[in-house]
């Protein structure tokens, strides 16, 4: 753990419980909530970015990139599994997911 | 003047009897004397009969007691006299200042005081003539400056008025309440 | 040059806050204290002060007001009085715990039920462990000095806690008094500005307030709020002895009145310490070792200080004008603590009066010297606890 996630002593504490780092949720490792891990699958993501725009941890991370006839577009790069509580949201809405027939997002066990 | 110098008013919930104490003890303390005055507070109804009290003194004033044994009794209404209370704690040397529109020995004797000094005012006469209405405290006011002039002079008291009472009244107000602690002071009767 | 006026306590204390010019009043009115906020309002409408005035729809939702002004970074005040105290329970200790120097003058009224308007410190006492900075007033005079020196002592960077000033309902809130005011801009002068702490409006910086606080973290905040109440009482002083610099009128932690030398004392609090100094007057002219220990800080309560001043004297009465049911008096209790490793203890009891307002009379408090006098000679309390001046024994 880092120095700063130190427990501090009384005397270290600014007044009231005021927390003045602003921001500071990102520092907080949802990913030890996960027990089970979405799993991307580049090849069959379409790059919609459906799992972007649910994720409540912002757990996608993104790239730059182009669509097939050539315009600027954001991709998904990866899932950044500091953050990601393995909740499923990505898994459930993904409408390739939807459709059957492939899967982009896998749901698999963290147990192995 | 020993230590304190202290008044009780007997009034009705309407008239002006408390302000009447409370712009006295403001007037007396424009002169250099420390004052209180404060009345004996309960639910406060329109015609119950309440108390209130003025305390002046050469020195700081420490205490904050109601007024047991009075150096001037101040009736702000004459329905009172015959009511109880209005005698409990005076001397000889107790002085009675009456807002009525009977004669000193009438009162004196509807009172039944003894050899005390009596000033009567028909301070109801004069509100009426002057407000169209009874609020008797500042033409009692006037008859207290007449009543007591070593504690407050009449031209002390109507420049100290004038003063207080621009503070809470609109200006043809202060003009007929210092009018009327003239005619307070004016009409006053003793025997 | 102050202006020597006749004023109501209520009116001493609108005066106060005018002077103070705080950036937020949110206020409730309630019997007897009413006349502060009706005073201040009319001062808002006049273009007196700058002050943004809330009327609320509770007295919750006053204190509420005032810690969300607070920690916006604002100065801020009300006034209530009893059960409206009671109504803001959850809010004292949220201001106090959040470190908000909110400035409030509580004129002292019995809590219901039954229904009362009259005076006792019920109310007042009921907040005590709310983690606020009590003071205590004899007369409109100490309302008013105690209220110019309280956001210089709340704002303080050691201390940052809110200050509540009592003084008596209708014996001193509606009672007029020859008093003095002092000048707007010294009075200015004195307080200074105030400064915000980790404002929520510094957006440059910004910061989370009211955040979660589990056995992680709950107990050292805790241990940090009762440290800045033990840095209070030296800041207290401080700005005290500031304040009789300035203005001439000395203050310490509480009063004492003809206590050197005396080996009865009464410790009392509020308007009652006049008549008992009135009384110890006629008492020591009849040769009576009498004293008076009058309390002005309540919290942080100076017990060192106090076991100091009361060294050497024979019997102590304690008079609480508040009950805690089922217990003695508060103040009774915090002097027998300050009393505990006293050399030689004095005899000491509890009396309560007044609750409700029931008067005390001079007389009255001739008796409780009396008192004292029959047990100090007897060498021991007959009775620890008792009510004065109630039928029925």
């Amino acid at each position: 753990m880092k120095d700063k996630y130190r427990l501090k002593k009384w005397q270290e504490l600014p007044p009231g419980g005021v927390i003045t780092e602003g921001g500071n949720a990102a520092d907080y490792e949802t990913g030890t909530w996960r027990t089970w891990r979405p799993v991307w699958e580049e090849k069959n993501c379409i790059h919609c970015l459906t799992c972007w725009v649910f994720c409540p941890e912002g757990a996608f991370l993104l790239r730059d990139g182009k669509t097939p006839s050539g315009k600027d577009r954001k991709e998904i790069r990866k899932i950044d599994y500091f953050y990601c509580k393995g909740c499923g949201l990505c898994v459930r809405e993904c409408p390739v997911n939807k459709k059957g027939a492939k899967e982009v997002i896998q749901f698999v066990r963290e147990e192995t | 003047m020993s230590k304190y110098f202290e008044i009780r008013w007997h009034g009705r919930g309407g008239q002006g009897t408390v302000t009447g104490a409370k712009s006295l003890a403001e007037a007396v303390q424009g002169t250099g004397k420390h004052v209180s005055a404060f009345p004996d507070y309960g639910p406060e109804r329109r015609g119950a009969p309440l108390r209130a009290f003025d305390r002046f003194s050469d020195e700081k004033i420490r205490i904050h007691t109601p007024v047991l044994e009075p150096d001037v009794v101040m009736i702000v209404d004459p329905t009172l006299i015959g009511t109880k209370g209005l005698l409990n704690g005076v001397s000889d040397k107790t002085i009675f200042v009456v807002n009525t529109e009977k004669s000193p020995a009438e009162t004196r004797k509807a009172l039944g005081l003894d050899g005390q000094t009596l000033y009567t005012v028909p301070a109801n006469s004069i509100s009426h003539r002057l407000f169209k209405r009874e609020i008797p405290n500042s033409a009692m006011m006037g008859a207290f400056a007449r009543a007591c002039p070593d504690v407050i002079s009449l031209e002390a008291l109507l420049e100290e008025a004038k003063h207080i009472f621009s503070h809470m009244l609109a200006p043809h107000l202060v003009d007929k309440n210092v009018e009327a602690i003239q005619c307070g002071y004016d009409e006053v009767e003793t025997v | 040059m102050p202006k020597t006026i006749a004023i109501t306590g209520n009116g001493a204390m609108a005066e106060a806050m005018r002077q103070i010019n705080p950036d937020v009043v949110a206020a409730f009115p309630i019997t007897p204290s009413t006349q502060i906020i009706e005073d201040f309002a009319k001062f808002v409408a006049d273009g007196k002060v700058d002050t943004e005035l809330i009327t609320v729809e509770s007295e919750h939702s006053a204190m509420s007001a005032c810690i969300g002004a607070s920690v916006a970074g604002g100065r801020v005040m009300t006034a209530t009085s009893s059960n409206g105290l009671a109504l803001m329970w959850e809010m004292l200790y949220i201001a106090a715990s959040m470190r908000q120097p909110v400035l409030m003058t509580v004129v002292n009224r019995a809590i219901s039920a039954p229904i009362n308007i009259h005076c006792d410190h019920g109310d007042s006492m009921g907040a005590r462990d709310a983690g606020w900075i009590q003071f205590y007033a004899e007369n409109n005079q100490e309302a008013y000095d105690n209220m110019i020196m309280a956001p210089v002592i709340g704002e303080n960077m050691e201390v940052r806690l809110p200050v509540m000033v009592c003084m008596d309902g209708f014996i001193i809130s509606h009672s007029i008094e020859t008093m003095e005011i002092e000048e707007d801009q010294k009075v200015r002068d004195f307080i200074g500005e105030h400064t915000a702490l980790n404002s929520l409006l510094d957006t440059d910086n910004p910061v989370t307030w009211g955040a979660l606080d589990l056995h992680d973290y709950y107990i050292e905040h805790r241990r940090g709020q009762q440290e800045a109440m033990y840095r209070a009482k030296s800041v207290i002083e401080d700005v005290s002895m500031r304040f009789g610099e300035e203005f001439g009128r000395k203050y310490d932690l509480f009063e004492s009145y003809c206590l050197d030398d005396a080996d009865r004392v009464v410790v009392a609090i509020n308007s009652v310490a006049g008549e008992i100094k009135e009384v110890i007057d006629e008492l020591r002219e009849q040769g009576e070792k009498v004293g008076l220990l009058k309390i002005r800080l309540f919290r942080p309560f100076p017990y060192a200080e106090i076991a100091q001043a009361l060294k050497g004297c024979k019997i102590v009465t304690v008079m609480d004008r508040s009950t805690s049911m089922g217990a003695y008096g508060p103040l009774f209790s915090e002097i027998s603590n300050a009393l505990y490793d006293a050399e030689a203890k004095p005899l000491l009891y509890n009396r309560t009066y007044g609750l409700g307002g029931r008067v005390m009379l001079l007389d009255d408090i001739k008796d409780v010297f009396k008192e004292s006098e029959e047990y100090l000679n007897n060498g021991k309390v007959e009775k620890m606890f008792d009510f004065l001046n109630v039928r029925g024994g």
